[in-house]
């Protein structure tokens, strides 16, 4: 059972991870983006493309990581323009479907440039004991990194002054205008942030099984709903959530059966909107 | 603007009393257009492969119909139409072969089911505000988890690999034309309510709705009935459409319903065609099945249009391409005639 | 210092502000006065840029009109919206922090606010979102203050305060203008507007109706039977 709950947290650790750039940019502006995953999945193929050429594996990750935030900044600088020019539900409807048009695109070049193109980086060394549980290095890697990006994350948001002024911009864009920080720039800088993110939750997936070009969709299901559970906004809830609802996953795998678990964490996310729309953590933006 | 400015400006919004602009005028479209689509069968009732085309397009069609009320009509983002026609399809398949009911029993059973489906679905979003976004989000957790649930209950629905369906077999729908009929006689009469509904209160109701929410509540429409009416009316459209599929094909799979086939289509279709308009949706499905042919070859480049086309109509064209078409060539009309009236009005719908 | 001619704005293409002009110098503080929906808050909310405008907007000098809303308070302008507009999650600090933006915030001016807002200090960990109402006012101009402004808008800084807290939000603001801050004030108490302005304007039906020093207006017997409860 422990080994389980320990496989849960792993999981649960990417599942937050991915969860937090999307809630991001959601907070920011309302923007559903349902292209994340696709994105995470543009970052991981480069990174694989990099690999076959024969660059060390440490400066392909980096180089596709810095692809996926240049892709994300690409489109807040073209597409996102005009929904970011409408208010409310009119922006809302207008991101939501552009980003879902963008999302078959990115996958669709993808499987068709590089239909075999798989990222799956083998960790090396035997598997780690931790409290009585042998845990593969290629998951607790995973984890570490993602609990480092975490890390990074809540000292950026607590600590600097451009942190703050992303929060600001999420809990009131206006007053944010007022004190002199530039929505705009704001959303450059966390679009880029949310693309770097996800493809880095498609790195760390890579070290545990691997990711091809098709799995953008479920990604970007898994992000909704860790976001969606978290609370829409919040980057604490989005982190509680993926912990939780990695657990979950595991448990309801390990015991049930898989398509109950798809199932059961679709449940979450619905049960959520209907019962309690602000989430675990949410500040109830909607 | 204060409300009551606003609820005024709704009321004087395309009033249009039932039995305004001639009846024929409203309805020849429809007329034309199936009797146009009722000659297809001629050129291609031989092939079997076509004749699976033409009746895609035609399903394909009752589909976006269907999802023009629950989304053009009322602005409920439904992101499980192939969910919902799955209801009807796996219903009816269910209750006749495995329940033994008759067909005539078996199908508007189905289309109920997927009717109250789609109606709580709408209940559920407006009596807890859920705004395009969660009901985006909770519809589309339905359709995926429908979709897992087919998956994963191999005892009735055999799962992956399918279900073969015997009832209807011997009945028409077991032929090669005349299902075809079947559901451009459907996708008709989907129109005629549509029609109907557009110049009826209903329809007046649902328009000032769309454009104002809280001017229409001033008004004294009731949003939260009529949200739930669109979604009963629109999942029953649906839900007939793709039981009677089921039966004339013969043979039914989680694919069939899934949102990346079903979902997809009817969006690209619709926002082509123009959200709101009557025979939008058709236009949309005749092209998109089309296109679907051209591209039957390779599934990434479907993908890649698919997404560039919606990106460029949501951005470009958030009428759609047939409306801007038809407003432009209505422009120029004017302008010809010599009119100095370009007021431009909406296009006819 | 700020020079407003002929300023025509609304919303959803209908003006409700039209040919409004006024001038503040340095130093000066200027009261706008009107009545509920007479178009204080649009004037307001298009100076700062957070409305687009027609007219011609100067800020010390220079054409501001078609600048976006950070970009006029980084210039040194100002505004103290009527809703607030806080950040209900962050601390009273982190708001006051955030007014300083982009720059660092500086020790003297938040020991100035604290000064001139007693409760703030008290409250300096608390939740922006937690406070009463009149509490948020104070920080609302707190955190205006931080960025070292050479003029403040502020649009009826005294909505919901009790009368007693009114005062001393006026009292508050005249000892900023003791410190040679430039205030323009839009109110609907205007007895509080008048004794602290040097001069005003009557806004009405989106238009100035009347102008002159405060002493003028409070003497004009329309403003006395409109505003000031004289029959």
């Amino acid at each position: 059972m422990r080994a389980v709950v320990f496989d849960g947290i792993v999981l649960g650790l990417q599942f937050g991870l991915l969860g937090v750039g999307l809630t991001l940019v959601y907070g920011l502006g309302g923007v559903l983006n349902l292209a994340h995953g696709q994105i995470a999945v543009l970052g991981a193929i480069v990174t694989a493309l990099r690999i076959d050429a024969g660059t060390p594996t440490v400066l392909a990750v980096l180089i596709g990581l810095a692809a996926a935030g240049a892709v994300a900044l690409l489109l807040d600088v073209t597409l996102l323009v005009p929904v970011f020019r409408r208010t409310g539900e009119s922006r809302v409807l207008l991101g939501l479907l552009l980003m879902l048009g963008v999302g078959f695109i990115i996958e669709g070049v993808l499987g068709w440039r590089y239909p075999i193109e798989a990222l799956s980086l083998r960790i090396g060394g035997g598997p780690i004991d931790v409290l009585g549980v042998a845990m593969r290095s290629g998951a607790l890697l995973a984890s570490a990194i993602a609990l480092g990006a975490a890390a990074g994350l809540v000292v950026f948001f607590r600590f600097t002054a451009f942190g703050k002024a992303v929060r600001s911009v999420i809990q009131d864009e206006t007053g944010a205008q007022l004190c002199g920080v530039s929505p705009a720039t704001v959303r450059a800088v966390v679009l880029t942030l949310s693309g770097v993110l996800a493809a880095l939750v498609a790195v760390t997936r890579s070290m545990t099984g691997p990711v091809n070009v098709h799995a953008g969709v479920d990604l970007t299901i898994l992000a909704l709903i860790v976001a969606v559970v978290g609370g829409l906004g919040s980057v604490a809830g989005a982190f509680a959530a993926g912990v939780l609802l990695g657990i979950v996953n595991t448990i309801s795998a390990h015991f049930i059966g898989s398509y109950i678990t798809t199932i059961v964490l679709l449940g979450a996310a619905a049960v959520t909107i209907v019962a309690r729309p602000a989430g675990l953590l949410g500040k109830g933006r909607e | 603007m204060d409300g009551a400015r606003r609820a005024s400006r709704i009321r004087h919004t395309g009033l249009r009393g039932p039995g305004t602009p001639g009846l024929a005028r409203a309805y020849a479209p429809i007329v034309i257009a199936g009797a146009l689509a009722a000659l297809l069968p001629l050129r291609y009732g031989d092939s079997r492969t076509m004749m699976g085309v033409i009746v895609g397009g035609a399903l394909f069609a009752a589909y976006a119909i269907g999802f023009n009320v629950i989304f053009g009509s009322t602005g409920q983002l439904f992101l499980c139409v192939g969910a919902l026609a799955g209801v009807g399809g796996y219903s009816s398949a269910l209750l006749s072969d495995r329940a033994g009911l008759p067909l005539l029993v078996a199908i508007p059973l189905a289309c109920l089911i997927a009717a109250g489906v789609g109606g709580l679905l709408s209940w559920i979003a407006v009596s807890r505000s859920l705004g395009v976004i969660f009901t985006g989000i909770v519809t589309l957790a339905f359709s995926l988890a429908f979709h897992n649930l087919l998956l994963g209950r191999r005892d009735l629905t055999r799962g992956e690999t399918g279900l073969t369906i015997d009832a209807g077999e011997d009945t028409i729908l077991g032929d090669l034309v005349p299902p075809y009929y079947v559901l451009l006689g459907v996708v008709v009469i989907y129109l005629v309510v549509y029609r109907g509904l557009q110049r009826s209160r209903t329809g007046w109701a649902f328009r000032a709705l769309r454009d104002d929410e809280v001017a229409a509540e001033l008004t004294g429409v009731d949003v939260k009935r009529y949200r739930v009416l669109a979604g009963l009316a629109g999942s029953a459209m649906i839900g007939l459409a793709g039981a009677l599929y089921a039966h004339s094909e013969g043979f039914i799979s989680p694919t069939t319903y899934e949102f990346g086939h079903v979902d997809v289509s009817v969006l690209v279709m619709l926002a082509f065609g123009g959200l709101g308009s009557l025979l939008g949706p058709v236009i949309g499905a005749g092209v998109f099945t089309i296109l679907d042919e051209w591209l039957v070859w390779s599934n990434e480049y479907r993908l890649m249009i698919y997404g560039a086309v919606v990106v460029a109509l949501f951005l470009g064209l958030p009428r759609g391409v047939a409306p801007t078409v038809v407003s432009l060539v209505k422009r120029r009309r004017e302008r010809d005639r010599g009119e100095s009236n370009v007021s431009g009005k909406r296009a006819s719908r | 210092m700020l020079e407003v001619t002929e300023l025509c704005a609304g919303y959803l293409g209908h003006d409700v502000v039209h040919d409004v002009g006024f001038r503040v110098g340095d130093g000066e503080v200027v009261a706008i006065i009107g009545s509920n929906g007479a178009g204080k808050t649009t004037v307001f909310r298009a100076v700062a840029g957070l409305l687009r405008g027609r007219g011609t907007v100067t800020f010390g000098g220079e054409a501001i009109g078609g600048c976006k809303a950070h970009e006029v308070a980084r210039r040194g302008l100002a505004f103290v919206p009527a809703d607030r507009h806080l950040f209900p999650q962050m601390s009273v600090g982190e708001n006051l922090d955030l007014g300083a933006y982009p720059m660092r915030p500086d020790r003297d001016r938040r020991q100035l606010v604290f000064d001139l807002f007693p409760r703030l200090a008290e409250r300096e960990r608390q939740a922006a979102g937690t406070m009463s109402g009149g509490e948020q006012q104070m920080l609302t101009v707190g955190r205006a203050l931080m960025s070292h402004p050479r003029l403040v808008m502020l649009d009826e800084p005294t909505t919901g305060l009790a009368p007693k807290l009114a005062a001393e939000a006026y009292a508050a603001l005249g000892r900023l203008r003791d410190h040679g801050l430039t205030i323009v004030v839009a109110e609907q108490q205007v007895p509080l507007a008048l004794g602290l302005a040097d001069r005003g304007y009557v806004l009405e039906d989106g238009r100035v109706q009347l102008a002159g020093t405060s002493a003028e207006l409070a003497g004009n017997p329309d403003v006395q039977r409109a505003y000031l409860g004289v029959a």
